[in-house]
């Protein structure tokens, strides 16, 4: 009996340690993680103090801290290799877990951490070839003598922090989701790169817009009327009008035979096993790389004259719209070393500042949006893939094999077939992506996987003193293609559009094309000095909101899909009127929320609903339309009455129409809209394809749209109210990295996606930033977050609510370590060794 | 009482000296099986000691720091409130050793001598 008792005693015991020691599916382990001495309530922060003294095994002479009232650190260092070494070990106490997580992600590595339930996103990832590209990129990185230092010397300090924290040190997401952070290297710096490469130039629509031309008819016309390379309404990046500074080279020719990926799709049977989506809104579970830049969903920056100010210093604003995200996307950070003072953000993986100012230049970004993504039909001679059909003859493909260890589940070994385009990524016989609408059979050719090193653009332009110095720093940017924007304290303004673009044939790459015909390949490069750039325009200002980045003067084809026309015409607008300006307008233009979009299309809504409203609730959204001033204002009913109907109207104009038996027809962008609605009334596209007999114009559409936006409102947010509010109906939100929900929070804030204050539900302004470039130069930014990446600290989301009210903070920009400034609430000395 | 008490500072020494959780569980576990006079006592040591540890420690902790991530721990479990993240801790310690304590007397018992002394004991 007393052994029987011992042994269910013991099991009980053992079971109860194994219940405790161990994580099951999402939920911790509790024994580990509630420990007071090393599990999460050692993750507090006992107080703001920043350490004293530190000692930093690796460099070369003492570096000195300064921190500022906003926890941002103000490095000086003897030297760049100390320099980079201490921004490591900063960068890791402050965001360690982040930095790791999304090293993990753009790996493909996720489901080592999370399980199963991430192993297809991670396939996605491999097969795309981001660790593959990010490899062949870390050579290269290695091969530049200063980018190897400073990756080496940044991974150090990173590795120091790492050495320097017991269990009870780690962030506490490695607490929760019970795994250790690897050491640091530089090639997980190198997947960064990669990851944003593939977050802003991977979207595309090429599957679907070949879809619609393989149906024929009315949809091969529909391709360039709806989805036009010129589309109306756009203000081009570079004003019209600017005179090309060069002599164009000539452009390779196209294939000769009319419509060759059509047949080679014909010929490889992919079309019709292509299980169709349109285009879906990418979304993955976790990180960045889940989601991607949607072209309407972008970023701005401007750059006003000297001429055109206040006190005649030129002003560079800029605000860079991503998935908004605890920890935040990025951390403020000054660097100074011999020979470079600078002060701006950086993403935390990497050394460095990427956007921001020194004391003779500024500089920011927007993404260019261009095409450098292409999908090639590949005809195979059987089944084992071995080879496939290239220039009329067999070509051997190669296979990279990619191996996933799953956490708790099996390990996985994936064979990723590539042809000298690049991976096949879905097969037919796959199911589609969650994240990317893959033509199965096809293989990508993508810019992002070429070798290339954007760390020596960013060091040189921490370094330049002016233009000339910030034209050469650009050379080597090659992806993801920006709008750089530029000011110097000389008192020059420009933008260039920047990065490597392939010298295509007009329309190259818009459709799934032959992979065996050698025409369809990128046969070369838009020479660097003949990418769009401007320099002091006349009209003085430079500007970009990721619209199309030319008109048609411009003697090269870049890409068709980029922003629509709002945001980058209401800059436009405002700055032509521009007088007199100052910080504080600049400021305040960033917030602005007039949304042209209504002003171009509701008048005529107006007219058409305006007799058909019938039930109280329509009435009264009615009058709200009606009476708006056409700012989008968290306190405003109006703009969620606005953009319900303009999503109905949408929806009921063109997701009717369908491509094939499975895909419906992508949404034409919104100024294309807007010329149907204002100029083509009785177009065929609003007629419903699903009442027989009857004939739909314009007018029935509208009045349905409407009627179904307000129930739509009335079911989804309740009677008309408060819950009405667009700050509340919108619903933004800033995730945590790993979807934990007390992690994350909700925020209520003016704007939309196509207002300049692009504020939509998860993708925002990641840092706002207002330079002026005068003899000491003065900036103010902000961004939705905090410098910790410490959920526990109170520097986790202390910038939140300024941010969402569009208040940025003057920036603390140093000169030396020792500097006296109101600002300044601590500094740490370190040193090689006690 | 002493025995809990030194049981409490063994542990929080064992704590202060490794990273393992389990010192809540193998300590209770050894004062079970070779000293407990009683299957109570054994529990009843186990339970208070730990989780008079824990409960102490969180809330030292809490009190000096730890507030912020008590709150968002509480909101991930669903909790609502910071201050039942402190119960949690300490109730799982005190279950966890408590529990242990137990077991270390069962299976401690069986080595005894005189066996019939001990189970006279508990009896009592």
């Amino acid at each position: 009996m007393r052994w029987i008792r011992a042994i269910v005693t013991l099991l009980f015991v053992a079971a109860a340690f194994w219940a405790l020691d161990n994580r099951h599916g999402t939920f911790p382990a509790l024994g580990r993680l509630l420990d007071p001495f090393t599990g999460f309530w050692q993750n507090g922060e006992r107080s703001d103090a920043v350490p004293g003294n530190l000692v930093l095994p690796g460099l070369r002479a003492e570096v000195r801290i300064a921190w500022d009232d906003r926890h941002v650190p103000h490095i000086f260092a003897a030297n760049e290799h100390d320099l980079f070494l201490t921004q490591g070990y900063v960068a890791a106490a402050l965001r360690l877990w982040q930095m790791d997580f999304q090293s993990l992600y753009t790996a493909g590595r996720i489901a080592e951490v999370v399980g199963p339930a991430a192993l297809r996103q991670d396939i996605f990832t491999r097969r795309f070839g981001l660790p593959w590209a990010a490899a062949n990129t870390v050579r290269a990185l290695r091969d530049d003598a200063e980018t190897k230092e400073a990756l080496e010397a940044f991974s150090a300090g990173v590795n120091a922090r790492i050495a320097d924290l017991g269990r009870k040190g780690l962030p506490v997401e490695f607490k929760i989701l019970d795994y250790r952070p690897e050491p640091w290297t530089d090639y997980k710096s190198a997947l960064l790169l990669k990851a944003m490469a593939y977050a802003l130039t991977a979207f595309n629509q090429d599957a679907a817009m070949t879809r619609m031309r393989d149906r024929g008819g009315a949809w091969s016309e529909a391709v360039s009327s709806l989805f036009p390379d010129f589309a109306p309404l756009v203000d081009p990046v570079i004003p019209p009008g600017t005179p090309l500074d060069f002599t164009p080279v000539a452009v390779p020719a196209p294939p000769v035979a009319g419509t060759p990926s059509a047949g080679a799709a014909a010929r490889t049977g992919v079309a019709s096993t292509d299980a169709a989506c349109d285009a879906p809104a990418p979304q993955g579970p976790f990180g960045p790389p889940g989601l991607l830049a949607r072209p309407e969903l972008g970023s701005n920056n401007w750059a006003v004259s000297g001429r055109l100010t206040k006190d005649g210093f030129p002003i560079l604003c800029n605000d860079m719209h991503l998935e908004l995200s605890f920890p935040a996307v990025w951390y403020e950070v000054q660097l100074s070393a011999p020979g470079m003072n600078v002060r701006g953000v950086s993403f935390p993986a990497a050394p460095l500042v990427v956007a921001g100012y020194n004391a003779d230049i500024a500089w920011g970004f927007t993404n260019g949006t261009d095409d450098v993504l292409d999908w090639y039909a590949i005809e195979f001679k059987d089944g084992t893939h071995a080879e496939y059909r290239q220039a009329g003859a067999w070509r051997k493909a190669s296979v990279r094999e990619e191996t996933f260890k799953v956490r708790g589940g099996r390990t996985f070994v994936d064979r990723v077939v590539i042809t000298h385009h690049g991976p096949i990524v879905r097969w037919p016989d796959e199911p589609a992506f969650a994240a990317m609408d893959v033509r199965a059979g096809a293989a990508l050719r993508w810019l992002g996987h070429d070798v290339s090193n954007e760390f020596t653009t960013l060091r040189a332009l921490s370094r330049a003193r002016n233009y000339g110095d910030y034209v050469a720093a650009l050379e080597n940017w090659s992806c993801p293609g920006q709008n750089f924007i530029f000011a110097g304290r000389e008192g020059t303004i420009a933008l260039w559009h920047n990065g490597r673009f392939p010298l295509r044939w007009k329309g190259q790459g818009r459709f799934v094309m032959d992979g065996a015909d050698p025409a369809n390949e990128w046969q070369g490069w838009i020479p660097h000095a003949q990418i769009p750039h401007v320099r002091d325009p006349e009209r003085g200002f430079v500007s970009s909101a990721n619209q199309a980045p030319v008109d048609e003067s411009y003697p090269y084809y870049l890409g068709w899909d980029y922003a629509s026309f709002e945001r980058g015409a209401r800059i436009n607008e405002i700055l032509r009127a521009a007088r007199a300006v100052t910080p504080e307008d600049m400021v305040r233009m960033q917030t602005d929320v007039l949304d042209i979009r209504a002003r171009a299309v509701l008048p005529r809504l107006l007219e058409i609903i305006g007799p058909r409203a019938t039930s109280d609730a329509e009435r009264r959204c009615l009058e709200e339309l009606r009476a708006w001033n056409l700012e989008v204002r968290a306190g405003a009913v109006a703009p969620t009455v606005f953009n319900e109907l303009w999503s109905e109207l949408n929806r009921l104009t063109w997701d009717d129409e369908t491509t094939d038996e499975t895909g419906r027809m992508p949404r034409p962008a919104s100024q294309v809209m807007i010329d149907q609605v204002l100029g083509h009334p009785a177009a065929a596209w609003f007629d419903d394809k699903r009442t027989d007999g009857a004939v739909e114009t314009l007018d029935g559409i509208a009045a349905d749209a409407f009627r179904s936006a307000v129930a739509n409102l009335e079911k989804r947010l309740g009677p008309f109210g408060e819950a009405w509010h667009w700050g509340k109906a919108k619903g933004t939100v800033i995730r945590h990295l790993a979807r934990i929900p007390a992690f994350g929070r909700k925020v209520e804030a003016d704007g939309t996606g196509h207002v300049i204050d692009a504020i939509s539900a998860v993708w925002a302004p990641s840092w706002r930033m207002v330079v002026e470039l005068g003899p000491e130069v003065r900036a103010w930014g902000n961004y939705p977050g905090g410098q910790s990446g410490n959920p526990g600290s109170r520097f986790y989301e202390d910038r939140v609510e300024d941010w969402a009210a569009g208040r940025p903070y003057e920036l603390v920009f140093l000169k030396s370590a020792d500097e006296p400034h109101p600002r300044v609430v601590g500094r740490t000395v370190m040193r090689g060794r006690r | 009482m002493i025995a809990t008490l030194v049981c409490l500072l063994v542990m929080w020494v064992w704590h202060l000296l490794t990273p393992y959780w389990w010192g809540v569980m193998l300590f209770p576990f050894a004062y079970g099986a070779g000293l407990a006079k009683t299957g109570g006592k054994a529990i009843r040591t186990g339970l208070l000691s730990a989780g008079i540890l824990w409960l102490g420690a969180s809330l030292y902790f809490y009190f000096s720091g730890s507030g912020i991530i008590a709150s968002r721990m509480a909101g991930m479990f669903g909790l609502g409130r910071p201050g039942l993240m402190i119960a949690a801790t300490a109730l799982v310690a005190a279950v966890a050793a408590g529990l242990s304590g137990y077991a270390g007397y069962a299976v401690g018992v069986l080595f005894r001598k005189p066996a019939k002394r001990t189970d006279t004991e508990e009896r009592s």
